[in-house]
Order: structure tokens, then C-alpha cells, then sequence
């Protein structure tokens, strides 16, 4: 956080915090060297750490990082924290108490106090990006014991990403759908999912009305037809426009993405959203831990947290890396195509310009980059 | 310095004026501390575990909250419609209203707040939208306008009011000078306040029930009626209770303001209900669904259906100038015009702009308990904040608190 | 007093108009549309860094050039459990057929088109069982067997040689690497079964009631 003309407002009490530690002789930059002195030092540390349990306190411990990371801490393991963090503060408990443990926790806190008062992502440096999401990725390790692979790859030039939808080949399987919640870890309880499958009747026309988007028989059925709907990246995206803390944005290749820590929770955007294409944490979002997927990205499929918004980013820690969105690999019928717009060789573009090809409300002037075609 | 040691007394007296009452006003503040409390509790439960304990999902993600704060601004707005005639135009009549309704606003304007921070799935990180500290996604976003446009309201409310009680407390008049551009600002304001607010909604393509250019002037038309309506009751209730002095001719004009703002009000209804349903399309299915139901769901029908009759009785019998100079039907109408206007601009406007959602699919909204308990607590919190100020004016416009020279801090 | 009011009103109305002006969206590289924004961001196009040939991973490929699309498929004979064919078709097919030894390949049922249109040898090539054979007779490799299925689906073909038709192997990026017609179609039965879908949201039954 060296850059002095930020744009944001941050409290740099964790740096100050580090760098003193870091002075301490031993070498030891983690604490806890064992001499008098040394004991003193923590004791400001936690204090410090006692400090800020009491200022944001229950908030804190409830839209913090330990229900991002669904580890169980209910109020009395975190009073006793507290008080503990407190006892040693006031000098009280010294040498007695675990040096791993306390370490641990401190290390803990200061990620929390850190990350709730970072800035918008989408205005740091790729230094900063890079430091959010070692943090992110460390809170998790010391809270599950788990690694995960945490991204924060940039846009790449000369990529804009676009998507078309075969009508004619999807036979409403939704093994997109399922590809997507275990890709994305979307809340469990809630049942989110992106991706919604329209079960419509052939000589309707794209009715919408009397499509079923929650049907449970064989498929095919008889007379009808599917299509599915997602966010669709429109290029003027309206959900970006209202946003009053731009939290959420479209990146250089043409992802529109939520930074899930700036966001407020105020879903404006979901209302000017023409297209059903965002999600919203109404409780806190769980994942069983044997089905998360650790391949994440800041932008992407990392965990959220209650009372943010989400959407589909084409799965962005995939399709930055090369790969197909995971709908698209998991389409068994070959309806879903995407690439590359900008590559005049790609098959996407080769779809436009050879298809008969259209999006919905395209009268609204969204753009969305999600085109249909038929056979 | 002595400026500051007057301001010291003034918080000290009114502090002793607030604290001190009749029996029934003690009981009123107890009523308004507990049901405040309970307010409270239910936030926190909403804080623990996420908006899920409200009636909102994916497809109505907005609902009494909002709809509230929606209504609350017209309310606000609705200060001007008194702060115009007697700052600016001189009207003595008005003088004494003034004060209340701005009080009224400023009291209007704290419940917008609290319903906007209540709504958030964030409340934590609500800094991120503090200018300077947080981003602010200004120009773009029209809730930074409202952010803006309500606060500065909000300042012009509370300043304005202060400098002229401050002024009387010591026993001297105000200086026309310094209050009066702040009053033309703020009659420019209360306008802007309002319409930024219906701009919010209007500017959805997402949503052909908001996105229509009528929306703006209906809220206008609206909150001068539903304003006004309001203050009334509320002198009509002072003038009960207190020694305070409220001329008959300026409950009369007050009328009238809600007499003209009831008849736009009810043309423009007329003018909205000819285009959904002469020639409907399919951008009319919000419009049916509010008045008729959609597909058999059919929750918002008593409500609107309570609201248009009620609309439509006080603006006849507030047209008549007989019915209209009786105070009894006078209150009634007020009362029955806050109403059906509540309905119509909070329920009436926010939930059917989500119904059908994108896709055609319908998704009803009621409230919880827990969403109503909050909504009750910062009405609470309304009327606790604007008994205290209109307590402190009417004692300091009675002469009852005075700055006193010789005394000691 | 009047002059006043006139003054400040004035002020408010002009810095009204002011702040209207800035608050225009302003918009560097307007297009008009997103086609016309993408023609005209691709004219120089330089290729980019990302490629997906990493994930197509232990899938042999061969290149192909179709028209003027050149790409990858995957190699087909090494897939097929019973290649090399001449390992237990020695003679042709007429001669094997009269002799009294176990019967071969009785579970495939055709269910391709009607049986006036295409029989087991319309395919393969009863002279030469490793090959396969156009309608012609000339004579089609099994990994290019793509080349059997075109004399008929001729539109279908013009669309995977494309990209409309069919799904992309590894990744988006190229090189491109697309499974040909066998890798998703039974060419013994091509159409794909009716089953049920892969899951069933009761939370939206539910926010629905
Ligand atoms: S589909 Fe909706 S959420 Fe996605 S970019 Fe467009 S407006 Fe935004
Ligand atoms: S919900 Fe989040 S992303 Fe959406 S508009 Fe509000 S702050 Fe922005």
C-alpha cells in the first residue's frame, strides 16, 4: 500500500502492526520468542486485537470470515477470544498461554481487520490484488487447514469473451446447471443456481410465460423445446451502471464481475438487471467442505459471504486460464459455444457470422453478449 | 464563544423540556422507546441471520423497506410545500406550521435513512459508500443522487429551523438574509430529493412498470398530497395538546395544498390506468397483476383495492369547499388520503415493478413478522425524533425557553 | 428582495444545468453496436498468450483441414477396441460368413435412418474391414470417418466444420481441438436417449406457492 494517490481510505494499523513485529531481534517475524520483552510486545498486539474484537465486535464475528469459510464459531468461542485476548492484554497471562495458538489468532484478526477495511479490487494494483488474495487464501488455510488456489489473473488483451445457445441442440438435461453449482460453490440450502433451462412449447414462440424453468420429467419432452438464460455480460451493462459503490464492473474482456467484499448488499443492480442474470446471498451461503471447489478466483467462485450479490462470470477462473466455462464442458448435446470475439478464427465469431443469430430484449440496448441460434 | 455557551443552554434546556411532561406525553414516549426496542431486536435477529428472515427472495428483492423509504421521501419533500409561502412569499399564515413541518422532514428524512441502512445486506461495510472514503459511483447511480440530494436535504432541515430557534431562544428575530436562500435551495431541493428518488426507479429499463416518464411528476403529486395531509393531522393533534397557537386559516390553506395535489394525484392515475389497460401489452402485465391478479395470484388486491377507493373519496370531498372547511371531514379525508397514498406509492408501486420478473415468472411477496417489527420500530423512531423537536420549538416559539444571561455553565 | 430571489434562483437553475451536463455519460470508443465493436476491435487482432493445449491433455489428436478451417480431432483407431478389424476378419466378409464360427458383433442394433437407406455395408467395407467405405466405394479412414457421415448430413457437417455444431475439446482457446461426429454420436444409433434431468430446485417450488 505504497501507492500514495489511492482512491480509497484505509487504515494501515495492520502494516504498522507488522513492521514491529518483524523489528523484534530474534528474527522470528511471527512473534513469540520467548523473552520478557518479547511477551510485553504481544501483549500489545493483542491488545490491539482485543481492541478492535470490542469496536466492530458481534459484526465483525458474523460478516467476517468465519461464516465466508463456514467454520462454526459461535458467540461463546469467540467471547472467550475475546477475553482471553483481553487476560493477556492486561498482562495477566504471559508465558502460560500457547504461543501457537495465539499466534494463530492473532495472525487471524489481523487478515480480518485488514480485509474489512481493503479497497475496491477493482481499483488496486495487481501488488494489491495479489496481497488481498494471499491473505484470503492464508484465512482460509488457518481456519480449515486446507489449501486452496486462489487467482487474481487480469484481463487479457485483445479477449472479449461471448457465448451462443443452440435452441435447436439443448435437450434439457441441466447438466449445466449441475456443472455450475459444484464449479461456483453456490449456497446449498438455497439451491442458487445461474442458469435457468425454459422448458417452452413448440408454436409458442419464445414464451416465456408459459415456460416451465423448474421441470422434473423425462427429457426431451414431447412438443417442446428448451432454452437456457444466464447473466449474459451485456456490453452496456445496466447493473453496472446503478451500482453506488461500483462494486461491481465489466473487466477489459468483457466479464461483468461482483467484488463480493465491496459489495453492500443494496440490490439495486438485480432490479435493473433485465435479464434475471444476478443472485443474492438472503443467509448465509454453505458448502459442504468435501464439495468445494479450491480452484478459485477473487472475481469468481471463491466463497462468498451473507448479504452480497453474485452472478455468473462465465466462470472466470476457468475461461481466463483457457478453459470453457464449465456449462459449456458439461453440455452433452454441443448447444453451448463460446470464445473468443475478438479472434476473427474463433468458432464464436464463425457463429455469427454464419448463423441466424439474435439475444433477447435486445431493445433495451443492453448488448448482451449472448447470442442464440437455431440449427 | 458566547455563541457556544447559548448553544450549551439551548441543548440544556431542551434537553430538560423533553424529559419533562404531562403523564400521557410520558406514556407516548414509553410506547414509542418500547416498540423502538422491539424494532431493535428484530434487526438484530435480521442481522444475524441475513435478510432470508424478510418476506424478499431473488424475484421481489425489494418489499416494505423499501417501499417505505419510497413514501417517507415524498413526506419529506413535502416540508416545501410550507417553507415556500412563508419564507419566501412572505405569507404570515404559514409561520407557525413552518417550524413543524420541518421538523416533520428532518423526522421523515431520519426514518428514509434507517430504512435504506436496514435494508442492506451489508450494514458493515456500509462505509463503502461514504464519498471520499468509500467509491462513490457518482454520476452514474442514481441511489448516489438520493444518497446525496437526502442528505443535503436533511442538513438544509436541520440548519434552517436551528438558526431560527437559535435566533428566538435569545430572544431576538432571525435575519431574513441568512435563512431565505437557504429556503429557496431547499424549495429547489425538496423538488430534486423527490424526483431523484422516482429517477431511481424510472430509470430500470429492467422494470416497464417504473420505466415510464410519468413516474417523476406522480411522486410529486403524490407527496404533496400524502405531506400535507400529514401535517395537518399532526398541528390538528398540537393545537389538541398544547398551548401552542394554530390558526384556523392556516389548517385551511394547508388544505388546499392537498386539496390541488390530490386532483393532479388522481388525473395522472386516470392518465396511468388509460395506457396500461386501453391498448395492454405485455408491458402491462405488472399493471394487471396489481389491479386484477396474475395467473391466479392475487396478493395485492386488497390493498390496492383499499387505496383507490380511498384516494378517490378524499379527493371528492376535499374538492367541495363546504366538506373541506369542516375540520371533522377535513382530519377524516387527511387521515384516509395518508393511507390509500401509503398503499399506492409504497406496496402499490415497489412489488408489482418485480411481478412478472424478467422472465414471466411470479414469485408473490408478503412480509415476515420480523420485517414488520423492524418497519414499526423506525416509525417509532420517526415519531420519537420529531416529538422531541416539535417539543423543543413550540417551547422555544412559546417563549417558555429562553436564554437566560445570568446563567452559568 | 425580489432581485434577490431572482439572483438566487438563477444560480441554482445554472449550476442545475451545469451539473446535468457533466453528469452525461461519457463514453470513450462509442459504437454503435456490439457487432460493429467487435469488427472493428478485431481488425487488429494479435492472437493472445492464452492457449488450451494443456487441457486437451492425453487425448491424441490428429490435424485435420476441412475447406478453410484446419483443426484437431481426436484420433479415433486407438479408441476402438477391437482394431485393427483384419485381426479376426482375414477374408472378406462373404466368406466369413459361411463358415460355422461364432457369431460377431450381434448386439449392435442398427437404428439409423431406415434399412431401404443404410445397412452395415453402406459403412464398412466388406472387401477391406479396416477401412471404411463411401457410398461411391472409394475408400474413408476410420479416423476421418466424419467423411461418411457428411455424404448425407451435409448441413450439419458445413456447421461443425465451423464451430456451430458439436463441442470444442479442452478449451476455448486455441488451438482449436473438436470432437468429431463418433465421439458424441453412436454412428450405429446417432440420436441421443430421453432421460431425467440431471437435478430438481425445490427451494423455487417453494418461493413460488
Ligand atoms: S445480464 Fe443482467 S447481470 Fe448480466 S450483465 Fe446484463 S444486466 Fe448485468
Ligand atoms: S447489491 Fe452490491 S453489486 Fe449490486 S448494486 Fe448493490 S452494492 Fe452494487
Amino acid at each position: 500500500m505504497s501507492n500514495n494517490n489511492k482512491k480509497w481510505f484505509s487504515l494501515n494499523l495492520g502494516r504498522k502492526e507488522k513492521a514491529a513485529s518483524g523489528s523484534c531481534s530474534c528474527g522470528k517475524t511471527s512473534g513469540g520468542c520467548g523473552g520478557a520483552s518479547n511477551s510485553h510486545h504481544i501483549t500489545d498486539e493483542e491488545f490491539d486485537v482485543a481492541a478492535i474484537n470490542a469496536s466492530i465486535g458481534e459484526e465483525r464475528t458474523k460478516d467476517g470470515f468465519e461464516q465466508v469459510f463456514d467454520v462454526k464459531m459461535d458467540r461463546r468461542t469467540a467471547f472467550k477470544k475475546l477475553t482471553a485476548s483481553l487476560l493477556i492484554g492486561a498482562g495477566a497471562v504471559s508465558t502460560s498461554c500457547s504461543v501457537i495458538s495465539s499466534d494463530e489468532n492473532k495472525e487471524k484478526s489481523q487478515i480480518d481487520w485488514e480485509e474489512q477495511f481493503k479497497g475496491n479490487y477493482k481499483l488496486m494494483t495487481d501488488e494489491e490484488k495479489n496481497g488481498t488474495v494471499d491473505r484470503l487464501v492464508r484465512s482460509y488455510q488457518l481456519r480449515t487447514g486446507k489449501t486452496i488456489s486462489m487467482s487474481s489473473k487480469n484481463a487479457e488483451e485483445d479477449v472479449l469473451f461471448g457465448y451462443a445457445f443452440n435452441i435447436s441442440k439443448c435437450k434439457g438435461y441441466m447438466d449445466c446447471v449441475n456443472a455450475c453449482v459444484e464449479e461456483n460453490n453456490q449456497d446449498r440450502n438455497s439451491q442458487m443456481q445461474y442458469i435457468r433451462i425454459h422448458e417452452m412449447k413448440d408454436g409458442k414462440g419464445f414464451n416465456f410465460n408459459e415456460a416451465d424453468d423448474n421441470y422434473y420429467h423425462e427429457v426431451p419432452a414431447e412438443g417442446h423445446f428448451y432454452m437456457g438464460t444466464q447473466c449474459f455480460h451485456c456490453d452496456n451493462p445496466p447493473c453496472v451502471e446503478v451500482c453506488p459503490v461500483q462494486a461491481t464492473w465489466r473487466e477489459d474482456d468483457g466479464l461483468v464481475v461482483v467484488d463480493y467484499d465491496w459489495c453492500v448488499g443494496c440490490r439495486y443492480c438485480m432490479a435493473a438487471c433485465p435479464y434475471d442474470g444476478r443472485r443474492f446471498n438472503w443467509s448465509k451461503p454453505e458448502v459442504p467442505e468435501a464439495e468445494i471447489n479450491h480452484n478459485q478466483h477473487y472475481l469468481g467462485n471463491r466463497m462468498r459471504k451473507k448479504g452480497v450479490m453474485e452472478k455468473c462470470t462465465f466462470c472466470v477462473q476457468r475461461s481466463r486460464a483457457g478453459k470453457n466455462p464449465a456449462c459449456v464442458e458439461a453440455c452433452p448435446t454441443g448447444a453451448r459455444i463460446f470464445g473468443n470475439l475478438l479472434d476473427p478464427d474463433s468458432t464464436i465469431r464463425w457463429v455469427l457470422e454464419n448463423k441466424k443469430v439474435f439475444r433477447l430484449k435486445e431493445d433495451l440496448g443492453t448488448e448482451p453478449k449472448f447470442w442464440y441460434f437455431m440449427d | 464563544m458566547r455563541r457556544l455557551r447559548v448553544f450549551g443552554s439551548l441543548v440544556k434546556d431542551s434537553l430538560d423540556t423533553i424529559t419533562h411532561g404531562s403523564k400521557r406525553y410520558h406514556l407516548w414516549m414509553a410506547l414509542l422507546t418500547f416498540v423502538m426496542l422491539f424494532g431493535m431486536y428484530c434487526y438484530s435477529i435480521q442481522l444475524e441471520h441475513g435478510l432470508s428472515v424478510t418476506g424478499m427472495t431473488d424475484r421481489v428483492s425489494w418489499g416494505l423497506y423499501i417501499s417505505n423509504f419510497t413514501f417517507l421521501v415524498g413526506v419529506a419533500a413535502a416540508a416545501v410545500m410550507l417553507v415556500m409561502p412563508t419564507y419566501v412569499l412572505k405569507d404570515i399564515d404559514f409561520k407557525q406550521a413552518v417550524l413543524i413541518g420541518e421538523g416533520l422532514a428532518v423526522a421523515a428524512l431520519i426514518m428514509c435513512l434507517a430504512f435504506v441502512v436496514a435494508d442492506m445486506g451489508g450494514p458493515s461495510v456500509l462505509w463503502h459508500m461514504i464519498p471520499g472514503i468509500g467509491v462513490f459511483n457518482f454520476p452514474n447511480s442514481m441511489l448516489t443522487w438520493d444518497v446525496l440530494v437526502l442528505n443535503g436535504y436533511l442538513f438544509l432541515n436541520i440548519t434552517i429551523p436551528l438558526y431560527i430557534l437559535f435566533r428566538h431562544y435569545q430572544g431576538k428575530e432571525a435575519n431574513p438574509k441568512v435563512y431565505i436562500p437557504g429556503a429557496i435551495l431547499s424549495v429547489f431541493w425538496a423538488v430534486g430529493i423527490h424526483l431523484v428518488t422516482a429517477f431511481l426507479y424510472q430509470g430500470l429499463q429492467a422494470r416497464p412498470f417504473w420505466n415510464n416518464a410519468l413516474l417523476g411528476p406522480r411522486f410529486l403529486a403524490s407527496a404533496f398530497a400524502a405531506g400535507p395531509a400529514l401535517i395537518i393531522l399532526v398541528l390538528a393533534i398540537i393545537r389538541n395538546f398544547t398551548e401552542f397557537k394554530i390558526q384556523d386559516k392556516t389548517i385551511k390553506k394547508i388544505a388546499m395544498v392537498v386539496t390541488v395535489a390530490a386532483q393532479i394525484n388522481l388525473i395522472m392515475l386516470i392518465s396511468e390506468l388509460f395506457k396500461e389497460f386501453y391498448a395492454p401489452t405485455h408491458h402491462s402485465e405488472s399493471a394487471y397483476y396489481l389491479f386484477f391478479g396474475l395467473d391466479g395470484k392475487d396478493a395485492l388486491l386488497p390493498w390496492i383495492w383499499t387505496a383507490i377507493p380511498l384516494n378517490v373519496l378524499a379527493t371528492v370531498l376535499l374538492t367541495f369547499h363546504k366538506l373541506r372547511n369542516n375540520f371533522k371531514v377535513l382530519f377524516f379525508c387527511c387521515f384516509i388520503l395518508f393511507i390509500a397514498i401509503w398503499i399506492e406509492k409504497g406496496f402499490g408501486l415497489i412489488v408489482p415493478g418485480f411481478i412478472p420478473g424478467p422472465y414471466g415468472k411470479i414469485a408473490e411477496y408478503t412480509p415476515t413478522g420480523i420485517e414488520i417489527g423492524v418497519t414499526l420500530g423506525i416509525w417509532a423512531l420517526g415519531a420519537f425524533v420529531f416529538t422531541i423537536l416539535a417539543k423543543t420549538a413550540i417551547g422555544i416559539e412559546l417563549g417558555t425557553l429562553k436564554y437566560k444571561k445570568n446563567e452559568g455553565i | 428582495m425580489k432581485s434577490n430571489i431572482n439572483m438566487m434562483g438563477k444560480i441554482v437553475c445554472f449550476s442545475f444545468f451545469l451539473l446535468a451536463f457533466f453528469s452525461c455519460k461519457h463514453h470513450e470508443n462509442e459504437y454503435h453496436s456490439i457487432t460493429d465493436k467487435i469488427e472493428a476491435e478485431s481488425k487488429n487482432y494479435h492472437g493472445t498468450s492464452i492457449s488450451s493445449e494443456a487441457y486437451i491433455g492425453e487425448i491424441e489428436t490428429i490435424e485435420i483441414t476441412e475447406g478453410e478451417h484446419t483443426f484437431l480431432i481426436p484420433e479415433r483407431k486407438s479408441q476402438i477396441k477391437s482394431y485393427a478389424c483384419t485381426e479376426c476378419h482375414s477374408k472378406p466378409l462373404e466368406k466369413m460368413q459361411r463358415k460355422a464360427i461364432k457369431k460377431a458383433h450381434w448386439d449392435i442394433k442398427m437404428d439409423h435412418a431406415n434399412a431401404n437407406t443404410m445397412n452395415c455395408v453402406t459403412c464398412h467395407n466388406p472387401d477391406h474391414m479396416d477401412d471404411l467405405k463411401s457410398l461411391t466405394g472409394n475408400t474413408i479412414d476410420f479416423n476421418t470417418s466424419y467423411n461418411l457421415c457428411n455424404q448425407c448430413h451435409t448441413k450439419q457437417f458445413e456447421d461443425w466444420k465451423g464451430g456451430a455444431h458439436g463441442k470444442r475439446i479442452g478449451g476455448w482457446a486455441p488451438p482449436r481441438a473438436s470432437m468429431t461426429c463418433v465421439n458424441c454420436h453412436n454412428p450405429h444409433k446417432p440420436h441421443f436417449e430421453s432421460r431425467w434431468p440431471a437435478r430438481f430446485n425445490t427451494q423455487k417450488v417453494k418461493e413460488r406457492e
